[in-house]
């Protein structure tokens, strides 16, 4: 009994190690995740969509399983938990054994191990320390790094290239386990909302994805905003003039654009959206009898002083009006034929003179006498920037990963681990041969191309060494001696 | 693999008069529309040289290497794989004028939109093909990629060209890095798919099993249609068109007005039922150990290629700029086949596929003979997912270091993204197979043709069946 308990770890250990659980897992990962995008999910879909597309049974259900918010289901998060471990731990596993085989890779050219060797070849030589410094020579010019390794009374030569690829496929591990991380990071502590400013506003409350507020320590002003299109008037740009502003004081300032967010202390606005709030105002030109004329932009409700003595208000705004008995009435909301009621207030008086200006027949303004003329201009419409917040301190560790993951798979699928092995042996007839031995961990088709090549230059060089055998010698000194136990 | 028991016929004198018959038509017909492509663009006053026209050069030189790879299979003439190559290449040529042409017009490259995608995508896959074919010696490759390339440009000629200005979240080189990077990879995987197929065809696949995966792939493409869109009294329901705006006729916000085409629905479903006969036939010959029900299985395919020829050519003509009436709001409505060019590339898929099986039945000992080895073509099928695989992985990079500047997030669960991702872990899964469990040959070609599978839905199944903010393709 107390051996079982103690060896649940070890066993979710041993599960989690295998590779076969590790497939199983990411194929489960894969499932889930295309469930998720064919039933529709709640953070992106209206409750109204939702109840159109399934029965209240049927959605009773995929709530309960929360098939309508996979990805922040507990149990898409645990298998994503389950696939990080089975990652972990299978590197666990293998690590060991990669690394010793890293750390001290095989040197020796034993019988045993050279029968074993796929890529290989014999040359015939004449003598054993002639042959082995042709090969040296050419793998040096060939600039592969060559070791001379005394193993009891004989000499071989061993080069490698790139040892560190076979280590790469860690690399590619990690920087997974570091994005998820990223992942993790953003999940717990970042959020992100949004912040819907009009022109000249400041705002430091913004409103998260789950409908809560949040208060920032700092506010957003927004100066100016605004859309540029292109001639067929389609939407080109949208920009906006956005300061940080702290205990009064303006921090930071930065004219925004959809791809070019305002990033202060880890936050980041983007410029989301842009629209106009409605009509805010209305452009008119007042002329006082005999005065000069002079413009004015009334806003609903705000009085506007003219002179010392006269204040004009907007009372009433109308999109699209219509007259009956006298009267005018609202037909509807689209600002196609909009109507005005301007209040001229005289100080000291309870009256005020009442004008209308009905734009698409008259300019200017017509009602009871008030000693201004009014002429329309144009309406003045109002605009909001909507900004996008997030803070995700997390993604630098998501960047990093990317990072690392490239530059992992290019070593992992591009950088080849080649070794060669050469000795002086007997052959099988008792003649004295060099032996030349190579392995690659991949692509062993173009190694062993590779491999011909060197061959034919050992034999190329044994050729002129035997036509001028003296500069056998010379080299020998740069050799490095590295002995092996 | 030495001791062949077939033999290969390339060595033998091809000049036999019936081989040089098709080169000679199918030069012919190239000739043909190409000079009246020119008399065509002659006659509206144009400038010659510009995309739509090249595009089409490229259209037909693919076509006429498409018809030179079938000519292969039924004659075995190997003559013809070497034309078709030329084809091929004068086709990739007249393609990367369209795209440096649309490129010089637009002043950004073309990667905005669907058509731009496929665009690029198209000129991808047939570079690939060339290098595949001249390097690794996969001489017939293109009889694959050529039909898919030929299914690319048709569904571009109906998907609306016109050059559009970037929407705002569209400007950014990471666009260009990221869209390239997809390109590029969707392409590799296209080229691994049709590895995958060769290696199969190469290591003694047997030719009934292709016999029920092309017959499984056909119906399910008439299944689809006839169940999303057969309509009451035998009628086929397909979008409406709105000529003077080139685009889809709208009854609100992302509701699109059907018109329905009378009697066309009977037809696709008796070519709905008639795919499905070799399918039955093959279970039965399984079921009962009987080779006899093979030959039925394909003659059956065989006029079920007959009938999908009737049904693409009724399609064709009924659908092209007629009115029919709706059943959602009176009235006749145009409709055109530039609004249903799905319905229209899953009909030329479903013919190609079936040719493609019938040159395979037929010329199945030549095929094998012009390919090199069981294991070179499982090994370049590994090659081309390793090119695939980092650009993938940088596709996805890219895609999300763009969002985090644009949307405000790195990863949100898009559908777009998680089928992204999908593709990168079904792909991860064939590479850890192979590299730790050594996984070779069938199950591995298995994989890799699986992954196109999502690589297809991810492009182009996504973009039109789920929504989400990747609105754009």
């Amino acid at each position: 009994m107390v051996s079982d308990i103690v060896s649940i770890p070890k066993r979710f250990f041993k599960t989690l190690s295998n590779l076969r659980t590790g497939i199983v897992l990411l194929l489960l990962v894969v499932i889930a995740s295309a469930l998720g995008t064919f039933i529709l999910q709640r953070p992106v879909t209206d409750t109204d969509k939702l109840q159109a597309a399934y029965s209240p049974a049927t959605l009773r259900w995929l709530d309960r399983l929360s098939l309508t918010d996979v990805f922040h289901a507990w149990w898409f998060l645990t298998l994503l938990g389950l696939l990080s471990l089975s990652i972990i731990f299978v590197s666990i596993e293998r690590f060991p054994n990669a690394w010793r085989s890293y750390a001290r890779p095989y040197r020796k050219t034993d019988a045993h191990f050279r029968s074993g060797l796929q890529t290989k070849a014999e040359l015939p030589i004449k003598n054993a320390n002639d042959g082995l410094n042709a090969a040296d020579r050419v793998l040096q010019k060939l600039h592969w790094p060559v070791e001379r390794i005394i193993d009891g009374n004989q000499t071989s030569l061993y080069s490698e290239r790139h040892r560190f690829s076979v280590m790469a496929v860690y690399v590619i591990h990690a920087s997974l386990l570091l994005i998820f991380a990223g992942g993790i990071v953003d999940g717990l502590l970042g959020y992100s909302g949004y912040l819907m400013l009009r022109k000249g506003q400041t705002g430091n409350v913004i409103e998260l994805r789950n409908g809560q507020k949040k208060v920032l320590p700092f506010a957003i002003k927004c100066y100016e905003a605004g859309q540029e299109n292109y001639a067929d008037g389609s939407p080109k740009k949208w920009w906006s003039k956005l300061a940080v502003v702290q205990d009064g004081k303006e921090i930071k300032a930065k004219e925004i654009v959809v791809n070019d967010p305002l990033v202060y202390r880890g936050l980041r606005f983007y410029q989301a959206s842009y629209g106009p709030t409605g009509v805010e105002g209305v452009r008119v030109v007042a002329t006082p009898t005999g005065g000069t004329a002079r413009e004015v932009t009334l806003r609903l409700n705000e009085p506007v002083e003219l002179d010392p003595s006269t204040t004009v208000t907007l009372a009433e705004f109308i999109p699209d009006f219509f007259i009956r008995d006298n009267q005018v009435f609202k037909r509807s909301d689209d600002v196609v034929n909009p109507a005005f009621r301007l209040q001229i207030k005289k100080a000291g008086s309870d009256q005020a003179a009442t004008q209308w200006i009905f734009p698409a027949y008259n300019p200017v303004g017509q009602g009871q006498d008030a000693d201004y003329r009014f002429e329309y201009r144009d309406l003045q419409m109002g605009y909001f920037t909507g900004l996008e917040v997030s803070h995700e301190p997390g993604q630098w560790l998501v960047w990093a990963g990317c990072v690392l993951m490239g530059v992992g798979l290019f070593v992992a699928f591009y950088m080849v681990h080649m070794r060669l092995w050469a000795v002086v042996v007997p052959d099988a007839r008792g003649k004295l041969v060099l032996w030349v031995g190579g392995q690659a961990n991949k692509n062993k088709d173009r190694f062993e191309q590779k491999f011909e090549e060197v061959v034919e230059s050992i034999q190329q060089e044994l050729d002129r060494a035997s036509v001028a055998p003296r500069s056998a010698h010379k080299e020998e000194a740069e050799l490095t001696l590295v002995a092996v136990k | 693999m030495a001791t062949r028991a077939r033999v290969v016929r390339m060595e033998t004198p091809v000049a036999t008069p019936s081989g040089n018959a098709l080169l000679v038509l199918v030069g012919l017909g190239v000739a043909f529309l190409l000079i009246t492509a020119l008399l065509g663009a002659a006659k509206s006053g144009g400038p010659l040289f510009n995309e739509s026209n090249l595009l089409y050069v490229a259209l037909i030189f693919y076509a006429g290497a498409g018809a030179l790879y079938m000519g292969f299979g039924v004659t075995g003439v190997a003559k013809y794989v070497k034309f078709a190559s030329v084809a091929t290449a004068i086709g990739f040529t007249a393609n990367t004028l369209a795209v440096a042409h649309r490129w010089y017009q637009a002043g950004r490259p073309p990667f905005a939109s669907i058509y731009e995608m496929l665009l690029s995508f198209v000129w991808t896959v047939a570079a690939l093909t060339l290098i595949t074919e001249k390097k690794f010696g996969v001489k017939i490759i293109g009889s694959i990629t050529m039909p898919l390339a030929v299914v690319c440009v048709i569904l571009m000629q109906l998907l609306p060209s016109e050059v559009r200005p970037l929407v705002p979240a569209l400007q950014s080189t990471w666009l260009h890095v990221h869209v390239t990077l997809a390109m590029l990879s969707y392409a590799a995987c296209a080229v691994s798919f049709a590895l995958a197929m060769m290696f199969l065809i190469k290591d003694h696949f047997p030719t009934e099993t292709f016999l029920a995966l092309t017959s499984a792939l056909v119906s399910a493409i008439y299944i689809a249609v006839v169940a999303t869109r057969f309509e009451k009294w035998g009628g086929l329901s397909v979008t409406a068109w709105d000529a003077k705006e080139k685009s889809d006729v709208f009854l609100g916000r992302g509701v699109r007005l059907f018109v329905t085409v009378p009697d066309l629905g009977w037809l696709f479903v008796m070519a709905a039922v008639a795919s499905l006969i070799p399918l039955l036939f093959y279970f039965l010959a399984r079921a009962q150990k009987n080779d006899a029900y093979y030959g039925l299985a394909n003659k059956s395919i065989f006029i079920g290629v007959l009938l999908q020829v009737v049904v693409l050519a009724a399609f064709v003509l009924r659908v092209r700029d007629a009115s029919y009436a709706s059943p959602y709001q009176e009235g006749l409505y145009p409709t055109s086949l530039a609004a249903s060019p799905f319905i229209l590339g899953g009909l030329v898929t479903g013919v190609f596929a079936s040719l493609l099986y019938m040159m395979l039945l037929w010329r199945r000992s030549d095929l094998e003979a012009l390919l090199p080895s069981a294991e070179t073509l499982d090994r370049v099928t590994y090659k081309t997912i390793c090119i695939a695989f980092p650009l993938l992985t940088g596709m996805i990079a890219a895609g999300a270091y763009w969002a985090n500047r644009t949307w405000g997030s790195y990863w949100s669960w898009d559908p777009k993204e998680t089928w992204a991702a999908i593709t990168w872990l079904v792909y991860a899964g064939y590479l850890h197979m192979r590299v730790t469990r050594g996984w070779r040959g069938r199950r591995a070609a298995y994989f890799a043709i699986l992954g196109f599978g999502v690589v297809i839905f991810t492009f182009l199944g996504v973009t039109y069946l789920l929504p989400g903010l990747h609105a754009y393709a």
